[in-house]
């Protein structure tokens, strides 16, 4: 179970997160959604320290973390029991998709190498890629870097998965084969942190919808709930807002 | 105007001139060797922005790129006995005054070489995304361990084309160490002219040394860009 | 030896005397080695037949050779040449009436056009090709072009390193003090001929060339920044 409460973050005199809390249960699957500045990719990235939260709290597995002032083992022991896949796919760009994917198993895992290539492949033909096992991020096109981004967060056999709008920086007719390959790690009961824009994908995904503006949570529920039911004044604007974008797409 | 340049001269001097061409290189690998260990550590504490420590490092850098080198390297000839002259002298009973000349030329090129080696190398960091490494420690690694096995070698690739320029540029600079009397091609084309009476001809023998080599260390230098290119692509 | 801090003031002010002359001879080799940059860098870009063959071959050979060297090699030609040559072409010119600063100028001019064409034609490559076809669509000739629309755009990508050149050349004007041109670094030794006693003049050189290197960037990033306007996007 992974657990944050309070957590704070300003950039100058920006306040971008305003108490935000959320519970997530193992194998559970949250979607965060929210316009653009509500503060869910800062949320998203202060559980990995990508950012440092000016405070809050962290309980990771039952371990209480103190979020700012967390130290550099506490930090490294998140990151190794978790994993991120970035909006602009964020593939070492100096190895190949099969090094990107042995990278953690080798440098972090201390797995052996044959044993980290094994596992590595496997991962890569799971995401249907491996035929592009020895092509570089540079010769891959943004789906294919996106499901290699997901095969290195899935090898490591984290406890939780962070998706930071993974399908964003795509060309459009590339967002299915990724969001695909997303739902097949659901299905294999990771627990999962996603933020996105893609409302019919959150719906057939998520267990629990989390709904933030203006760094603070709105409204959380099922998805039937927040979709269907929406209580709160700013959820409904939201949503019509967004379903009217999507019929334009239409 | 024959009587000016005499080819036989001209073949008789590459024989005596090119054995001297080892000073030179000899000057180029010890201050690109040093310098580019210096300048390692130079770039990784500019980036660290440990202040006081910072503000010293951009004086020095701006003094070592704003000043001339031929300056520079009097300097060094100059000021360095008469620091460290008596510290030498009761520590290890060595006389500064009597020290080769290319040692102190050569300390001059390092401490150049670091900061312009610094500086490339800093840029280069700088060029990595941010977002590398995050990458890097989202899949768990330490920061040195993301800085030697993503940052670093995506680093040194941005670097390779300006270590080439900067080396060569190194040699060429190697043409002015003769002024403090130290004993290269030039120094040797100089004599030699004294001794007969003809000058012409060592120099452009060192002319066409300096070309001949700038030539090959630039080929050289494409080529590694060239295989780092296919490896990649 | 102890540093004298009166030699040092001395030698200082004789650096700054001979200033404007340093100057100046940055001056002259900079103007003269744009001009023949662009137009070498232009004549590589447009492929101009044989003399784009020429020139690119010339600078990959002549950017082999060191100033220094070729600072020799010129002023070492000239004293040995020069009284032949003026005979045969009846020129009533002494040797000692000719200035040698025109040796010192040959020599870095032709090492930084050398620099400066492979600049520019660097700039003329970023320029994207539409800008060229998009100037020739609305009848401008090549050099209306290129004046109006392509320099311009070139301009900013440059200027960084022009800079870097120019604090190069400044610095390699202290070479021409090896063939006896009274320059910063000769002018504050001059003191020291009677003290014997040379750091403090080498120091004060030093000083100078870093004054004039931290105006001359300053005033660079000033002008980068006033020719860099049109690309600031509003956002």
């Amino acid at each position: 179970m992974i657990e944050l409460r309070n957590v704070k973050k300003k950039f100058g005199n920006n306040e971008v997160l305003h108490d935000v809390s959320l519970k997530v249960n193992d194998g559970e699957v949250v979607v965060l959604l929210g316009p653009s500045g509500s503060g869910k990719t800062t949320f998203l990235r202060c559980i990995n320290f990508l950012e440092r939260a000016d405070s809050g709290k962290l309980n990771f597995e039952g371990k209480e973390i103190d979020l700012k002032k967390a130290r550099k083992k506490q930090i490294l022991e998140i990151r190794r029991n978790s994993a991120f896949v970035f909006q602009n796919y964020g593939l070492f760009n100096n190895k190949t998709a099969l090094q990107n994917v042995m990278e953690g198993l080798t440098a972090v895992q201390k797995k052996s190498k044959e044993e980290a290539r094994k596992i590595a492949l496997d991962t890569l033909d799971w995401v249907g890629l491996k035929d592009k096992a020895d092509f570089f991020p540079s010769q891959l096109s943004g789906g294919q870097q996106q499901r290699v981004g997901i095969a290195r967060a899935v090898a490591l056999n984290p406890k939780v998965i962070l998706f930071d709008e993974p399908t964003s920086a795509l060309d459009p007719e590339l967002v299915g084969e990724t969001l695909a390959v997303i739902k097949k790690v659901a299905k294999k009961g990771i627990t999962m942190i996603i933020v996105t824009h893609e409302m019919s994908f959150a719906q057939d995904v998520a267990d629990k919808v989390v709904f933030m503006d203006g760094g603070v949570v709105v409204e959380e529920g099922s998805p039937d709930e927040v979709f269907y039911k929406p209580k709160e004044e700013r959820t409904k604007k939201f949503l019509a807002r967004i379903l009217h974008q999507d019929m334009y797409y239409i | 105007m024959g009587s000016y340049f005499s080819s036989e001269r001209f073949l008789e001097r590459i024989g005596q001139i090119l054995p001297y061409l080892v000073v030179n290189l000899k000057m180029v690998f010890w201050s690109m060797l040093f310098g580019t260990i210096l300048a390692i550590g130079l770039a990784i504490l500019r980036l660290k922005k440990i202040p006081v420590i910072e503000q010293i490092l951009v004086v020095f850098i701006s003094y070592m790129r704003g000043t001339p080198l031929l300056v520079q390297m009097c300097i060094a000839y100059y000021g360095i006995p008469i620091v460290f002259g008596n510290l030498f002298m009761s520590l290890f009973g060595i006389n500064l005054n009597r020290l080769d000349s290319i040692i102190f030329v050569s300390i001059a090129f390092i401490l150049n070489e670091t900061a312009f080696l610094g500086e490339i190398f800093r840029s280069s960091i700088l060029a990595v995304p941010v977002v590398q490494t995050e990458a890097g420690l989202t899949v768990g690694m330490t920061r040195l361990q993301t800085l030697f096995r993503i940052v670093l070698p995506q680093a040194i690739h941005v670097a390779i084309p300006h270590y080439g320029v900067d080396l060569i540029g190194v040699f060429h600079n190697t043409s002015i160490a003769f002024t403090l009397g130290v004993l290269e091609m030039m120094a040797r084309a100089k004599t030699l002219g004294q001794a007969s009476g003809h000058t012409i001809e060592g120099f452009v023998v060192v002319a066409i040394i300096y070309i001949i080599i700038s030539l090959i260390l630039k080929g050289l230098f494409c080529l590694l860009e060239k295989k780092l290119n296919t490896e990649r692509r | 030896m102890e540093f004298n801090y009166s030699y040092f003031v001395t030698s200082f002010k004789q650096a700054l005397l001979y200033t404007p002359v340093t100057l100046k001879i940055l001056f002259v080799t900079f103007t003269v080695s744009f001009v023949l940059g662009i137009l070498i860098g232009a004549i590589r870009f447009y492929k101009v037949p044989f003399l784009s063959k020429f020139f690119s071959a010339f600078v990959t050979v002549y950017m082999g050779i060191p100033i220094m060297v070729a600072l020799v090699l010129y002023n070492l030609v000239f004293l040995t040449c020069y009284t032949d040559f003026a005979n045969f072409f009846h020129i009533s010119k002494k040797i000692n009436e000719i200035d040698q600063i025109v040796i010192a100028y040959v020599a870095l001019i032709a090492s930084n056009t050398c620099s400066m064409s492979e600049i520019t034609r660097g700039g003329f490559r970023s320029v994207d090709k539409v800008q060229f076809e998009a100037g020739y669509t609305i009848g401008l000739t090549k050099f209306q072009t290129f004046r109006r629309i392509i320099f311009p755009q070139m301009l900013p990508v440059i200027s960084p390193g022009l800079l870097n050149l120019l604090i190069g050349m400044l610095k390699s004007t202290n070479l021409v003090s090896t063939i006896g041109i009274m320059e910063i670094m000769v002018a504050s030794l001059y003191p020291c001929q009677e003290t014997y006693s040379y750091l403090e003049g080498y120091l004060a050189a030093a000083l100078m060339y870093w004054i004039i290197g931290i105006a001359i960037e300053n005033l660079g990033h000033l002008v980068e920044h006033y020719s860099d306007k049109y690309r600031k996007k509003p956002i």
